[in-house]
């Protein structure tokens, strides 16, 4: 469960990134934040998982505090919070079975991690999270031999083995052609409708957003300016989101419907 | 999801990196019983490392303006000083040389007869470590001391500035050359207005560079005999004068630091372009 | 003031600029005199270098069975030296760099100690250990050692610096620790370069140690010495002819790994 409490994140150089932001997210929930870049969103899906410090109010993750919370309890909430990202953000020189084991860090010591020898379950995670993908077959491959779509996918493997309880994805489709960002999001919806792991998904596609998620939440300037069911994120809505009338641009190309 | 997609792959075994690994590990074992390290004396190193240290240390607590230790310091400066202008005029000799032979050496300035052999020759020269070329050549020439040693590392130097000044100039670009060639400009002013100021930057920090590294040769030619610091330090090793060894070392590193600032701001400095100053003239209108 | 038509005036170059030039040449002028530059060596030299030179081209090729041990000396003490430089080199790297050392003050720190460490030369570490140590390959060794991984370490910390940070907030999301962080996204990144590196270090340290010995630290460098100093010009066109072949071959096999590992 995640609870924001007028959350507030004000930058060193004075920006205001999230400006008392309240809400509460139940488990199992499939939520996409949308907004304009520079709204909050990056903000406010890092606050989540300490990348980015808050610095007022109060945010509750699965019971833990992030508020001010040291290195040790940061890092033992983030082996419950797996995060995908928009470069996907794998070690190009290395397979894809060691890019998903990163996943298996925080219960691997210090001699496993030296000489890289990872235990059997850990591999056994790794490839039963990268079948749930569907790309088990490149486990041995060069993550940098893989297309964008396909490496997106091992980072979405990469927190499967993980087993988090909460995934967090930001802007994970915004370097995909249109049909590998809707096979993507189908897998991130899969994966919380299978797996019941609470799911928050950056988007700046209205399309996607209206096609996948379970509820949306509006930002701007820092501020929530819309919480509700999916069915409720009409167009109006989503000009007011934005603050100007929609364009080309926030649609995905070609128009997928 | 395709029917590949739910194979699971073995992993790749590749024996022949193991059996490398192995190798190299068998070599250094070897390497290591031949030179015979004495374990014992290792053991103790940290605490010789300790006791010889502040022994090197405590040198540099007397005050530096009394006699004598103000000889010292004034005799440990006087060589470093000494060193440092034995490397920078063999870095000048060097530049100079190497210069007109990088054009000879560049495939987009000089023929492929004349650029082929050259390189082999400057890349013997860059085999050649600088003691030799004193030793063989400089030393018997003319005697011991810093002029041999100025040599030395000029001579020495031509093969390394030799090689980074042809690939600057073979990373022209060949447009600007085109353009002034197309003015009708004599071969000498192509390379005046159109070689030259493209590769001079990279060329002089090259240069600078070199200084810096001849610093610290000129250390060891100064223990074959050279002069400077190097002979310095090594007959204060020689008679175990751990304070003076001290301060030579302090010196070293001070001057070298100094040395090494200037000539990486100026380096930096020469690439990057001076800071634009705001137009005068421009605010008065 | 502008003139016809608003055109600028020519700046002139800083005045500055000519003052350090001037300086610069005046200190050459200096620097010259005080090494007693000249171009003619005296005629008696001349005549005893023409005698050295004669000696050396013809090579003692008798005398090359009593240098192979100290070769392979010296090859062992450049080998294991740029085996330990490196290891030592990439681990120390990482609090050298603050992309993997997030804490400040140790950062700037190392910064600073490796700097006063690479301003000694490869000669002065050798005259410390042997003075340490005692003399022989083992002193050339820790010598070499020493100033190995000084050279190393600063660029393996330069390429850490520009690694790609992306991985590292992987890592970071999924509860990473900072050495795993390192270990798991920054190794794998700079592993070509450092190894590329590490056998420049190695070419670097075989041609040191030919002048250790020198110094009394071990090696061909010995034989070197011995023999320069007693006036035994073949013996010393002998070694220096072995010594080459070894640094051209080492150098040969330096380049083709390299060019292997960026492939």
């Amino acid at each position: 469960m995640i609870r924001f409490d007028a959350v507030e994140v004000r930058y060193p150089n004075g920006t205001v990134g999230l400006d008392g932001v309240t809400f509460d997210i139940a488990d199992g929930e499939f939520v996409v934040v949308v907004g304009l870049s520079g709204a909050g969103k990056s903000t406010l899906i890092r606050a989540v998982n300490g990348l980015v410090p808050i610095t007022g109010g109060s945010l509750v993750v699965g019971g833990t505090e992030l508020r001010g919370a040291p290195r040790r309890r940061l890092r033992e909430l983030r082996a419950r919070v797996g995060m995908i990202f928009q470069s996907f953000n794998l070690v190009a020189r290395t397979t894809v079975m060691q890019n998903v084991l990163i996943g298996r860090l925080s219960r691997t010591g210090f001699w496993r991690t030296l000489f890289g020898v990872a235990k059997a379950e850990d591999v056994e995670r790794a490839f039963r999270a990268l079948e749930r993908v569907g790309i088990v077959d490149k486990a041995y491959t060069r993550a940098s031999q893989l297309s964008g779509g396909q490496q997106q996918r091992v980072a979405i493997a990469r927190v499967l083995a993980q087993e988090p309880e909460v995934i967090l994805a930001d802007e994970p489709v915004a370097s995909l052609d249109p049909p590998t960002a809707n096979l993507v999001m189908r897998d991130l919806q899969r994966i919380n409708r299978e797996l019941g792991i609470t799911t928050i998904v950056n988007l700046h596609f209205i399309d996607l957003a209206r096609a996948y998620a379970d509820r949306v939440i509006g930002m701007r300037a820092g501020r929530v300016v819309f919480d509700g069911p999916v069915a409720e994120a009409s167009d109006e809505v989503f000009e007011r989101i934005y603050g100007r009338s929609l364009r080309a641009e926030d649609v995905l190309p070609g128009g997928d419907e | 999801m395709t029917a590949a997609g739910l194979v699971r792959p073995r992993r790749p075994r590749r024996r022949w990196l193991l059996a490398i690994e192995v190798a190299v590990v068998v070599l250094l074992v070897v390497a290591m019983w031949g030179i015979a390290p004495n374990w014992e004396r290792l053991a103790q190193a940290p605490e010789s490392l300790v006791r010889y240290g502040w022994l090197m240390i405590s040198g540099l607590f007397h005050n530096p303006f009394e006699a004598p230790w103000s000889a010292h310091w004034l005799a440990a400066i006087g060589q470093m000083l000494a060193s440092v202008a034995m490397a920078w005029i063999g870095t000048l000799i060097a530049a100079a040389l190497s210069l007109p032979l990088a054009f000879l050496a560049a495939s987009n300035v000089a023929p492929r007869w004349v650029v082929i052999p050259l390189r082999q020759v400057l890349n013997l020269l860059r085999s050649i470590p600088d003691v030799l070329f004193a030793i063989v050549i400089f030393m018997p020439l003319y005697g011991l001391g810093p002029l041999a040693g100025a040599l030395a590392l000029g001579i020495g130097s031509v093969g390394s500035l030799g090689k980074l000044s042809y690939e600057v100039i073979e990373g022209m670009a060949p447009q600007t050359i085109e353009a002034v060639r197309a003015t009708g400009a004599r071969p000498f002013q192509v390379v005046r207005w159109g070689v030259l100021p493209q590769v001079m930057p990279e060329i002089v920090a090259f240069w600078l560079y070199r200084f810096e590294i001849n610093i610290r040769a000129g250390a060891i030619l100064g223990a074959i005999g050279a002069g400077g610091i190097g002979s310095l330090l090594k007959s204060h090793f020689q008679d175990r004068n751990w304070d003076q060894i001290g301060i030579g070392l302090a010196v070293v590193v001070i001057i070298t630091v100094i040395v090494d600032s200037i000539s990486a701001a100026t380096r930096h400095r020469i690439i990057a372009g001076g800071r634009v100053r705001p137009d005068p003239v421009a605010q008065l209108s | 003031m502008t003139t016809v038509a608003g055109r600028p005036r020519k700046p002139r170059t800083a005045w500055k600029v000519w003052a350090w030039l001037a300086v610069v040449a005046g200190l050459t002028v200096l620097a010259g005199w005080s090494i007693d530059f000249t171009l003619s060596p005296s005629i008696r030299n001349v005549d005893y270098w023409l005698r050295t030179i004669l000696a050396f081209i013809t090579p003692n090729w008798s005398y090359f069975p009593r240098i192979v041990e100290p070769l392979w000396v010296t090859f062992s003490i450049s080998l294991v030296a740029a085996a330990f430089a490196a290891l030592f080199a990439i681990v120390v790297a990482m609090l050298a760099s603050r992309v993997t050392m997030r804490i400040e003050w140790v950062y700037r720190l190392s910064r600073w100690v490796l700097a006063v460490w690479r301003s000694l030369p490869d000669v002065v570490w050798a005259m410390l250990f042997v003075a340490m140590v005692g003399s022989g390959p083992f002193a050339g060794t820790l010598a070499m050692i020493a100033f190995g991984f000084g050279i190393v370490v600063k660029l393996t910390a330069e390429t850490i610096d520009a690694v790609d940070r992306g991985p590292l907030d992987a890592v970071d999301a999924s509860g990473g620790t900072g050495f795993q962080r390192a270990r798991v996204a920054v190794v794998p990144a700079i592993l070509p370069n450092f190894a590329s590196y590490a056998l420049y270090n190695f070419e670097s340290t075989v041609r040191a140690s030919v002048v250790l010995g020198y110094v009394g630290a071990g090696g061909v460098g010995t034989a070197l010495a011995v023999q320069s100093k007693a006036g035994n010009y073949e013996n010393v066109a002998m070694i220096v002819l072995a010594t080459l072949v070894l640094v051209i071959v080492i150098d040969a096999l330096s380049w083709l790994l390299r060019r292997w590992l960026s492939r």
